[in-house]
């Protein structure tokens, strides 16, 4: 029975429907929006006892509002901001798609920019200064040291400087910023180097379009600051990897020497010293570069295959 | 300078710059002997999208404009400047900036003169800031201004190394069209025989006319 008794509000509590007062004046309806189970339960005992109208919508409203602070109370309490590290646990709970595994590898490829997306090897930036002027360790260093100096931080003012114009005039900017830092950098460089900075030739003040330091400038994505430092940092320890490698190879080859010491009595291959000599055999080095980072990039690649071959097994 | 190059007659003075032009095109060539310009070279031969002129044509024509600039500034600027300058600062840190301010100059030259020729210079006018700020045209000013080129000298330097730079785009992307041969092994293909292509090709260049001119 007081199940029956239950069924029957709620036939009659859909939202907005009146609710029929049987008074022994006639029928009388009364109208209280969103109305619940249990307001319309009070209601029908207020009208049972005979009340008014007024009295049966307060009664409603009443038990509405016992409702829900019951709710709130059985409810847990919201997590605070500082709970809300526990996110990521959940994520990793989430098991990756093979395409988002696969997306997320050659993510890693491309922000690499030390080894599998080195800008000298991998994606021949800043060739001129290393085919031409670093032809020993000590010219590789003085270079290395200047894009120190320079590629991180153009990159941060170019951005900042792009921020405030909207992204307008980038090449403009790019170029200028170099220019405008290579004025203190030079400064520095000559207070360590003195006349030595002249062995770079033209190639030292050429840094300032280098593609290697404002290449950032043919992207329309406007990066934020913190992106800017962290690929600038990465593009820079990416290419002094590089040049000194290089140096070294080329002070070996082309002089027989290290550092200015001699090691072998006759150079082995004088040809490394010159340009074109620079050409071939930075081109040896990217061609063997590239043969060990693809075969990394490739193993990384079978072994996402693998697993989510085994997964669907 | 001025003085010395108006006192040729004309025939020598036409000679003179023809023999400069023609150096700059071939035995200084910007790419194979001065390594300038190779990253932007690559991007040029790898992208199917942009036609060499596009890239070559604004090359050429800020050099060329920018050529009597950059003589200007290195006769009458930088002396002054120098002077100017206090003593921990020396010229040669500003040697960025006021040359590439030139290059700059000419490229709004060369900008208003692309846009006389309304829709058709589109694909130029787009390439004109890469084109100004490649390494080549900086190289360029650089090496006239190292050398101390007299006005003649620099403009026809400058206009053959633009000459140089479209005729060693146009071999480098030939050649990049045969090497794509299978026989290439796999990791010299792309970018690393492309280099030792140019390598080969700077040291024909060596074999045929050697060192002239030193950085």
């Amino acid at each position: 029975m007081p199940n029956n008794e239950k069924n029957k509000p709620r036939k009659a509590a859909k939202p907005s429907k009146p609710v029929k007062r049987r008074a022994s004046e006639g029928p009388q309806t009364l109208i209280i929006p969103q109305i619940s189970p249990e307001m319309l339960e009070s209601a029908r005992r207020a009208a049972s006892e005979g009340k008014s109208a007024q009295e049966i919508e307060q009664a409603a409203l009443e038990a509405d509002a016992r409702r829900k602070a019951e709710q709130a109370a059985q409810q847990p309490p919201e997590p605070r901001p500082a709970e809300q590290p526990a996110a990521p646990k959940s994520e990793k709970r989430h098991r990756k798609t093979r395409d988002e595994a696969e997306e997320e590898l050659s993510q890693r490829v491309h922000d690499d920019h030390l080894w599998l997306n080195n800008p000298l090897i991998m994606r021949g930036l800043g060739l001129a200064p290393v085919v031409v002027a670093a032809y020993d360790l000590k010219n590789a260093w003085m270079l290395c040291v200047a894009a120190i100096l320079l590629l991180t931080t153009t990159r941060l003012l170019a951005v900042a400087i792009c921020h405030l114009t909207g992204n307008r005039f980038r090449p403009v900017i790019y170029v200028y910023s170099a220019a405008i830092l290579y004025i203190p950098a030079y400064c520095l460089l000559y207070y360590w180097f003195g006349a030595d900075l002249t062995l770079l030739g033209i190639y030292l003040p050429l840094l300032a379009v280098e593609p290697v330091i404002i290449k950032r400038m043919e992207n329309p994505d406007l990066e934020t600051l913190g992106e800017a430092f962290r690929r600038g940092i990465n593009n820079t320890v990416g290419f002094c990897i590089a040049v000194l490698l290089v140096g070294v190879l080329r002070e070996f080859l082309g002089q027989g020497s290290f550092f200015g010491n001699a090691v072998l009595s006759q150079a082995p291959l004088p040809l490394a010293g010159e340009p074109a000599g620079g050409f071939i055999l930075l081109g040896v080095i990217a061609a063997l570069w590239t043969g060990v980072a693809n075969a990394y990039v490739r193993y990384k690649e079978e072994e996402v295959q693998h697993i989510y071959v085994e997964r669907r097994r | 300078m001025w003085n010395a190059a108006a006192e040729l007659s004309v025939f020598e003075a036409v000679l003179h710059f023809f023999t400069y032009a023609v150096m700059a095109v071939f035995a200084e060539n910007i790419v194979f002997t001065h390594g300038l310009g190779v990253s932007q070279l690559f991007r040029l031969v790898e992208t199917r999208d942009i036609r060499t002129l596009h890239h070559c044509l604004p090359v050429l024509l800020v050099q060329l404009l920018s050529a009597p600039l950059v003589w200007m500034a290195r006769v009458w600027l930088t002396p002054w400047l120098r002077n100017e300058l206090p003593d921990f600062l020396p010229i040669a840190a500003l040697r960025p900036v006021v040359y590439l301010s030139c290059a700059t100059i000419a490229m709004a030259v060369v900008w208003v003169l692309f846009h006389l020729f309304g829709r058709h210079a589109v694909p130029y006018l787009e390439q004109l800031p890469l084109a100004t700020y490649n390494c080549c045209v900086l190289g360029t000013i650089l090496i006239c201004v190292n050398q101390n080129f007299n006005l003649l000298e620099t403009v026809a330097f400058s206009l053959g190394s633009g000459i140089g730079y479209l005729f060693a785009v146009l071999v480098v992307d030939e050649g990049r069209r045969r090497l794509r041969s299978k026989d290439v092994p796999g990791i010299f293909t792309g970018m690393p025989i492309s280099l030792i292509y140019i390598g080969i090709l700077a040291l024909a260049i060596y074999g045929l006319v050697g060192h002239s001119i030193s950085n």
